[in-house]
């Protein structure tokens, strides 16, 4: 095992934690302020995908075309969260979380429908998009450009996100909430306005997550579930509703997958769902959380 | 008073009408033969299931307007699995007890296809598998309700693996990458035992197992091109053919390392100019596969019929299957199960595939089996194969001992 | 106290006469269900036996499990092994099948009744893809991805009309068996711990011992339902095991309404018998299920029969004042 190789895999795992963090972020937000594990998350990544191939089909800009077509469809999906809380969400928050649980399980079935009512259950592909098609060279060995634009979004994210929640009035607004609602509704904010904020924003990061993994590899039936139970993972072992935690999450998991499938490929799978359950065992609230009340 | 009355009108007339609805149905339902068009619209096998649709619509209407069967219309119904066992079980039962069908297509999920054959045998019910190929159907759990028209694991392997060969003779250190469930691990099981017939000394220094659906399989390629494999055998397909094409391109894999999968129609399709040219296919018998003058001629008929979509190789083999069961029905004189049964054993058709026997012993077509080399054509505006080969079914078939010696292990009794 | 009871009894079969009816209703069915119908009729018994088993732990105790279906595979899947590979008796692989899915919801409830709410519902999930994991890849063992075909019972229950009386037979003694656990001591405090733990901490009843007890119960109940319908179908496969499964009996018992003890199998009968109607005409099921489940939560909340009887408890209430 030389090292270019072994450096190579740590890269993958970067690359594929990256994409977790894309996806898991807006999980984690929803949850941290809300109080809602939206299973449905996964339906909007899945959304996001087939969206951004009809876009940037309808729209073929050479180049641009992808960029533009991702910036859209975050702001289409972003439309699709407005209507969720709005019309749905909101009205179950004086309910109980069970309640909440089983209408994102509902909306899974109607996206899955939907999906395969409008784009017909075939697999599509875009082509990666200018400048990133190719490889560049690390260590000797060629790491596909592409998965350093993942990367460098991840960690745009990362940025903006930090900066939202630590350095404005709304994330003030977020972190105060996330400890104690009461409170932050007794202080004059209006809770509902707040709420239907974040879910929109984790649905327009699903919708942008969805639209970057398009040219990664294939869009296809079957997303959502697939990447909901990784974001599962992800927020369980880092924390529920934390954004720290969740980055620690994403790593950890993207890791563990790079390195299973090379010393273990048969357990990969398995290694994931044993890490989160020695997780919630040790630690329910993850590495980062806190508990809940 | 007035009410009793009314009452017992209201049940004679609904008697009447049951009876009469009753001998008109019993009349129809002799004037059409119908079968189960049962397949799994959900996943992966959405696709696959709505293509093999498209092949028995246009068989149903061709045979229809040629006058039938015996006399009679083909009729179907279609129903879905859901992907599901328990699901595929209770349509079965469904189509079988209530829609009374004569005989089954379907299914695309090799488990769903193995759960409703316990069943639909069962109940008598002959099924004609021309998507899920696992061996499992007339080999493992053989019954004689199943008649198999797609290559199953055992010959596509075989016959790919002699391609690879052909085309790489100094190759001896391979990797192997296949989807981890049964299709893809019976394929690379055939695969290492032939290339070991081959290549006495072939050494096989990394088996990947990316899960079905997985969609990030840069860590499997970073591990094969650390062995430095001289070729990779693959059973990558579909959606995730797809996704691995794209993230090994950069990492120039094809370019370095030979390479085969299940680069068909819908694959190279959705890959456009994607689609690693040099790189080595194998497929069951879409439209480029075997260009021979039927087939283009279905082409042309399929493309009216279908929005201008080409046919790939389930709508082909969905088409044929109906073609296979009308010359068994005709040559029984009828269609009673257990004659018909006797008459497809043995039966040959040519179509668009060519020529073919159902071998008696397993009820398994020997059917074709083909590879190619991808590359671009101006004809089309996706890429296809060029140095096609055909493989006829009986030169890559299981031997009828080796058949024999696996049902001695699963109790199969014939 | 006494004298409350005796009165109890007595009216029982007066008030509760709907469910001597029922079941003559049942026992008469196959003289006039099809054979298609009454195979569905069966399907929506053994899952209502499931939805009973979620719902011991969601109505009476409080916490939701994702992974009913795996203790539910693992009945099935006992019953598969032993009498495919091994020709073991039809009766004693069932009881293995229960014995088996009882002692995973030992190990798995053990870790999960130390947590709440939300986090035992995704450890639960969590337990519920390992052991699917096990099952999809131990080929060897338990045919992997294919599953296990071949599943015959005896000769004098193959006919779907037999069977069909052997599980209406389990599914009524279980019933049973549960409705009297409920209506004990034990359960009881069950309810009590749902509604106020603190406190029955401080009365010095060990929640945790409770809990796993009440988790080992609806793990061996799953585990019958999927032992007594393997041989049904003649087969099982790992999608018995997966949580999307498990998601099913947790909307039928919403359905149907978990504060009622009859809630989810009227949840599961719906369910069943809508989808077998649904799938006849369409494959868009999943949009169905989903409007479904959208309109019981938003129009029936508490489910068909708890929004029921809330209903027809407030009319009383209104008559009486």
């Amino acid at each position: 095992m030389s090292f270019d190789v072994l450096f190579n895999q740590f890269m993958s795992g970067i690359a594929r934690g990256a994409l977790l963090f894309l996806v898991a972020s807006g999980l984690s937000l929803t949850f941290g302020v809300l109080r809602v594990l939206n299973f449905a998350h996964g339906s909007l990544y899945m959304l996001g995908a087939f969206l951004s191939y009809s876009v940037w089909t309808f729209l073929l800009i050479p180049t641009f075309g992808f960029y533009i077509a991702a910036v859209l469809v975050a702001l289409i999906m972003g439309v699709v969260g407005l209507i969720i809380e709005f019309g749905l969400l909101r009205r179950l928050y004086a309910r109980g979380w069970p309640e909440q649980l089983l209408a994102t399980y509902a909306i899974i079935l109607i996206i899955t429908d939907l999906v395969k009512w409008a784009w017909g259950g075939a697999f599509l592909s875009i082509p990666r998009p200018e400048p990133f098609t190719g490889a560049v060279m690390l260590f000797d060995f060629p790491f596909p450009s592409y998965n350093f634009f993942i990367i460098l979004l991840g960690a745009g994210l990362v940025i903006f996100l930090w900066w939202l929640v630590y350095r404005t009035r709304l994330g003030d607004i977020i972190r105060a909430a996330a400890h104690d609602r009461e409170m932050v509704s007794a202080l004059g904010i209006p809770i509902p306005w707040l709420f239907t904020s974040v879910f929109v924003l984790g649905a327009a990061i699903a919708g942008l997550s969805g639209a970057v993994t398009a040219p990664f590899g294939s869009v296809a039936l079957g997303m959502d579930i697939e990447i909901i139970i990784e974001c599962f993972a992800v927020v369980v072992i880092g924390g529920m509703g934390s954004l720290p935690g969740t980055l620690l999450g994403s790593f950890i998991v993207g890791q563990v997958y790079a390195f299973g499938i090379m010393f273990l490929p048969n357990l990969a799978l398995a290694f994931i769902f044993l890490v989160m359950a020695v997780v919630l065992i040790i630690r329910p609230w993850g590495i980062f959380g806190t508990p809940e009340r | 008073m007035k009410s009793k009355g009314l009452r017992v009108a209201a049940l004679t007339l609904t008697v009447l009408v049951m009876g009469f609805l009753g001998i008109v149905g019993h009349a129809l339902a002799q004037e059409t033969i119908k079968f189960g068009a049962i397949y799994d619209f959900a996943g992966g096998c959405h696709m696959y299931s709505e293509s093999a649709i498209t092949g028995i619509q246009m068989a149903v209407d061709e045979i229809n307007a040629a006058g039938g069967i015996l006399g009679k219309k083909l009729e179907y119904v279609k129903r879905d699995t859901e992907a599901k066992t328990d699901v595929a079980v209770r349509e079965v039962k469904d189509l079988i007890l209530r829609e009374k069908v004569n005989f089954l297509l379907g299914p695309c999920s090799s488990g769903t296809g193995l759960a409703m054959q316990v069943v639909h045998s069962e109940n008598k019910v002959i099924r004609i598998a021309g998507l899920a190929n696992t061996e499992g159907q007339t080999v493992d759990k053989f019954t004689p309700y199943i008649f198999q028209i797609v290559p199953n694991t055992y010959m596509e392997a075989t016959a790919n693996t002699r391609y690879l060969h052909k085309k790489f003779p100094k190759a001896k250190k391979f990797c192997t990458i296949g989807p981890d469930y049964e299709f893809g691990r019976r394929e690379e099981t055939a695969f290492v035992d032939e290339i070991k017939k081959l290549v006495p000394d072939a050494e096989i220094v990394y088996e990947a197992w990316p899960k079905l659906g997985e969609k990030d399989f840069t860590s499997f390629i970073t591990a094969i091109m650390a062995k430095k494999p001289d070729a990779v055998h693959g059973s990558l397909f579909g959606g995730d053919l797809v996704s691995f094409t794209k993230q090994a391109l950069p990492y120039g894999f094809f370019q370095k390392i030979p390479f085969i999968a299940l680069y068909d129609l819908p694959v190279l399709v959705a890959l456009g100019n994607d689609a690693p040219e040099g790189t080595l296919g194998f497929g069951r018998g879409c439209f480029f596969m075997d260009p021979n003058p039927k087939m283009m001629a279905f082409v042309e008929k399929y493309k009216k019929a279908n929005k201008g979509a080409y046919p790939d190789s389930w709508a082909v083999m969905a088409y044929e299957s109906l073609y296979l069961y009308k010359a068994a029905a005709e040559k029984a004189k009828t269609i009673e199960t257990e004659a018909v049964i006797k008459a497809m054993e043995g039966t040959t058709i040519d179509m668009l595939r060519g020529a073919y026997t159902i071998r008696p012993l397993d009820h398994m077509g020997t059917v074709p089996c083909y590879q190619g080399t991808i590359a671009k054509v101006p004809e089309y505006p996706f890429k296809i194969w060029k140095d096609l080969t055909r493989v006829p079914g009986d030169q890559v078939i299981r031997p009828e001992a080796s058949v024999r010696e696996i049902w001695k292990k699963t109790g199969v009794q014939r | 106290m006494e004298a409350n009871r005796k009165q109890e009894n007595e009216g029982w079969a007066k008030r509760k006469w709907w469910i001597i009816v029922l079941i003559l209703l049942s026992l008469a069915a196959p003289a006039f269900l099809s054979e298609f119908y009454l195979t569905v009729l069966c399907e929506a018994l053994v899952m209502a036996m499931l939805a009973l088993s979620f719902n011991l732990l969601f109505g009476y105790m409080g916490q939701m499990s994702f992974g009913q279906a795996a203790f539910y595979g693992l009945g099935g899947y006992a019953v598969a092994m032993l009498m495919v590979k091994w020709q073991f008796n039809f009766w004693l692989s069932i009881v293995a099948g229960v014995g088996l899915a009882a002692f995973a919801g030992l190990i798995v409830g053990y870790f999960c009744v130390r947590l709440r709410g939300i986090y035992f519902a995704v450890l639960t999930l969590a337990f519920g893809q390992l052991i699917w994991t096990i099952v999809f890849k131990w080929h060897d063992v338990t045919g992997g991805d294919d599953g296990i075909q071949g599943v015959f019972p005896p000769d004098f229950l193959k006919s779907p009309i037999a069977y069909y009386y052997l599980i209406l037979v389990v599914f009524l003694a279980s019933s049973w068996v549960i409705w009297k656990i409920i209506h004990s001591p034990f359960g009881h405090t069950i309810k009590a711990m749902r509604e106020n733990s603190e406190r029955t901490e401080f009365l010095g009843i060990n929640i945790a011992r409770y809990q796993l007890i009440t988790f080992v119960i609806a793990a061996a109940l799953a585990g019958l339902a999927g032992a007594v319908w393997v041989p049904f179908y003649r087969s099982v496969a790992p999608s018995y095991l997966t949580w999307i499964k498990s998601g099913e009996p947790v909307m039928a018992a919403i359905l149907g309404g978990p504060s009622v003890f009859l809630g989810p199998v009227l949840g599961t009968f719906v369910m069943t018998f809508f989808h077998a109607w649904v799938l006849g005409f369409t494959v868009y099921w999943p949009v169905v299920m989903g409007a479904l489940i959208l309109f019981i939560i938003f129009f029936l909340p508490g489910g068909i029969l708890g929004f029921a009887i809330d209903t027809f408890k407030e009319r009383k209430e209104r008559e009486n004042t």
